[in-house]
């Protein structure tokens, strides 16, 4: 878990990633981001709902206003996740963006079946990937109006 | 009777004279009769003989009567092989007259058998002969009087006559039953033949309980037994063990007792104990009552053909395993492939982004490097994902406007069109059967390449369809560098390219992708060019069969 941002009112974000790689652009890109974000990072599945739960480490761990969350990943993998947030009534209101190099139509379907919230191919190239992690920062995080969090 | 019967020679002239002309006799005989005056013994005597004589005449002309009526040639003959008395049958068979007939020896017209006949049997009582002859025809060969033979059945009947036994043969021309006859046999021992001598089925005849009745060489050769072995004996040793027990030998002839055919494969026994595969059929065989008269088996070794369609199977299965791990292995490993390539890419395309001109300028002209080693990585890859991709998206083929396919093609080629300044026209295009993402995918490439392909004056591109037997014929021509006759088939393989990265960009995959979705449809796609002076790209496509 690493924190990135500098203003006394940041947005919470959670990346579930494995690659080191991909977490280290996501931060790249972030970095001129208009608003403050604390990016934190779940490398696998069990840590991701460890981290929305507080459990263990993540006790103090803060509520997401966003999730990134990517498919393939060890132990738990991404629809399982994306499943058990969106059973969760506690959880269900965040906004989960399915970030993942697979562009097959059946995890596109699958992942909106699961209701996720939108699903972005990672772009091959660097620039493609920087104006996609831009356009979550200003759509997601600048556009769209997110909601605070819920007592159900 | 006033004749004696010593004088045979007499009798039957006296026979004949009173034959030649009978009614005339009678009343010649009766006339004399009445002027006669009947005062003496002698003359009463006479009188009697002749009233006699009157009634055998009258009755020797109504036997006459009967002779002629006769649908058959009639020979009368007494006892030494004379012709005594003919109709007019036996004038037409024979080719004589009557009165050559008449006093001929029989052997004359039936050389052999008949007369020899007479003498064996000794002219017995007429009783004796009528015993023997009641209904028996012999057949002999009768002669005409040209000398040709010809074959008749001969039925006779002896006549106990005034003058001894005469023997009256009814004599048919039997030539047409016995060419009949002769058909008949020889297509029943053509047929024969051809039964016995076929190797490769077993044909048998069963009897309506199961008995073998008949047997052929291809039976010895299929189940081992010689005929006289297995003749006799009951069909179903030829089975499993199992298959008696079960029963089956008896249900197969009852399924086709009651449907006139049953055919079946499975496991037979030959006499060497050794198992086949066969295809047997049985077929019930009926009189015309409709009564069961047997079974008709014919059965076939099957076991070779059985195992080369079991190798065949297996080898089609492996086969398509293998093409399926090829496709896997095509698609997971550009897949794979792509991930780490995407980290080495995107971060020498951030060293550059970040560091270009703070080191020194080879630093910069090797990221450079890197760089575009990367992207043409990138693409090789995602071609090669596309070429695995290609035909096999599984879509339902529906019927499409190939116009309305070029048309998107030229939306994506909006930019190449206008930078080229190119001239794209086209002729109306069929509706065809295709996915319509393919066949704008071949327009976007066959097109794509008029353009890129082109000489220094402005490109044109015409697009035309025509209909040959059951496919249509797209033709793409332009008028652009052409291509060598030595490279037709070379630039429809994967990445085989004909320019440097430098006068053209691509990775030569395009064709690659045309055809092989083009052939997967069962169409194909071959250059009619000439070097500079443009090229003609065509493709066939199978008409859809209309319901």
């Amino acid at each position: 878990m690493e924190l990135i941002g500098m203003d006394a009112a940041p947005i919470e974000v959670l990346l579930v990633e494995d690659s080191p790689g991909d977490v280290r652009l996501t931060q790249e890109a972030f970095k001129d981001a208009k608003v403050h974000i604390n990016l934190h990072v779940a490398s696998d599945g069990a840590k991701a709902m460890a981290f929305l739960k507080h459990e263990g480490e993540y006790a103090n761990a803060p509520r997401p206003d966003l999730i990134l969350l990517d498919l393939n990943l060890p132990k738990k993998d991404g629809r399982e996740v994306l499943a058990e947030i969106k059973d969760d009534p506690k959880l269900r209101s965040i906004p989960v963006v399915v970030l993942t190099t697979s562009s097959s139509e059946a995890d596109i379907l699958r992942s909106y079946m699961l209701h996720a919230n939108s699903y972005i191919t990672k772009p091959v190239d660097l620039e493609g990937f920087l104006t996609v992690v831009k356009s979550i920062d200003s759509f997601w995080l600048s556009v769209v109006k997110l909601p605070r969090e819920v007592s159900a | 009777m006033p004749q004696p019967r010593t004088d045979k020679g007499a009798t039957v002239k006296s026979v004949r004279n009173h034959l030649s002309n009978p009614m005339d006799d009678v009343t010649a005989l009766v006339r004399q009769a009445l002027e006669l005056s009947p005062q003496t013994e002698e003359l009463a005597r006479s009188r009697q003989a002749l009233e006699t004589q009157t009634l055998m005449l009258q009755s020797e002309a109504r036997y006459r009567g009967l002779l002629e009526a006769a649908p058959d040639a009639m020979v009368v003959v007494n006892e030494v092989g004379e012709i005594v008395l003919v109709n007019v049958q036996a004038e037409k068979q024979f080719g004589y007259r009557r009165d050559e007939l008449v006093g001929q020896q029989v052997k004359n017209i039936i050389p052999e058998g008949f007369a020899e006949r007479l003498v064996s049997d000794g002219m017995r009582s007429a009783a004796e002969a009528r015993t023997q002859q009641i209904d028996a025809g012999i057949e002999l060969s009768g002669r005409r009087r040209d000398g040709s033979q010809f074959p008749i059945d001969i039925r006779l009947s002896p006549l106990e006559d005034a003058e001894g036994i005469l023997v009256t043969a009814a004599i048919r021309d039997i030539s047409v039953r016995k060419r009949t006859e002769g058909a008949v046999r020889q297509s029943e021992e053509h047929f024969r033949l051809i039964v016995s001598n076929v190797k490769d089925y077993a044909i048998l005849m069963l009897d309506p309980e199961g008995f073998v009745v008949s047997w052929n060489d291809g039976a010895e050769k299929i189940n081992g037994y010689r005929a006289e072995e297995i003749i006799g004996q009951h069909f179903s040793r030829f089975y499993t063990a199992e298959d008696i027990s079960s029963g089956k030998p008896a249900f197969e002839l009852e399924q086709a007792a009651q449907d006139g055919r049953s055919e079946v494969e499975g496991w037979r026994i030959r006499k060497d104990g050794s198992r086949f595969l066969a295809n047997v059929v049985i077929t019930a065989l009926r009189d015309e009552k409709g009564r069961l008269r047997g079974f008709g088996k014919i059965a076939r070794d099957i076991t070779e053909r059985q195992k080369s369609e079991e190798q065949l199977m297996k080898t089609v299965g492996e086969l398509r395993r293998s093409n399926d791990d090829l496709q896997q292995f095509a698609y997971v490993s550009s897949h794979d492939l792509q991930e780490p390539l995407r980290m080495v890419s995107s971060f020498t395309q951030l060293l550059a982004k970040r560091y270009k001109g703070r080191l020194d300028s080879d630093a910069d002209e090797f990221i450079a490097f890197a760089v575009d080693g990367c992207n043409r990585m990138q693409g090789l890859i995602q071609d090669l994902l596309s070429y695995s991709r290609a035909g096999t998206n599984g879509k339902a083929l529906r019927e499409i406007s190939s116009e309305d396919a070029l048309k998107m093609a030229l939306t994506d080629l909006r930019g190449a069109v206008e930078q080229s300044g190119a001239v794209v026209t086209y002729d109306s295009l069929p509706a065809i059967t295709i996915d319509e993402t393919q066949l704008t995918q071949i327009f976007q490439n066959l097109v794509g390449n008029g353009i890129k392909y082109r000489r220094a004056e402005s490109p044109e591109v015409h697009v035309s369809a025509s209909k040959n037997g059951h496919e249509w014929i797209f033709s793409v021509r332009d008028n652009g560098l052409g291509i060598d006759s030595q490279y037709f088939d070379r630039i429809f393989i994967l990445f085989q390219r004909l320019h440097g990265r430098e006068e053209f960009e691509g990775t030569g995959i395009g064709l690659a992708i045309c055809k092989k979705i083009l052939e997967r449809l069962g169409g194909r796609i071959w250059v009619e060019s000439q070097p500079e002076k443009g090229s003609t790209f065509y493709f066939a496509l199978p008409e859809t069969e209309r319901k």
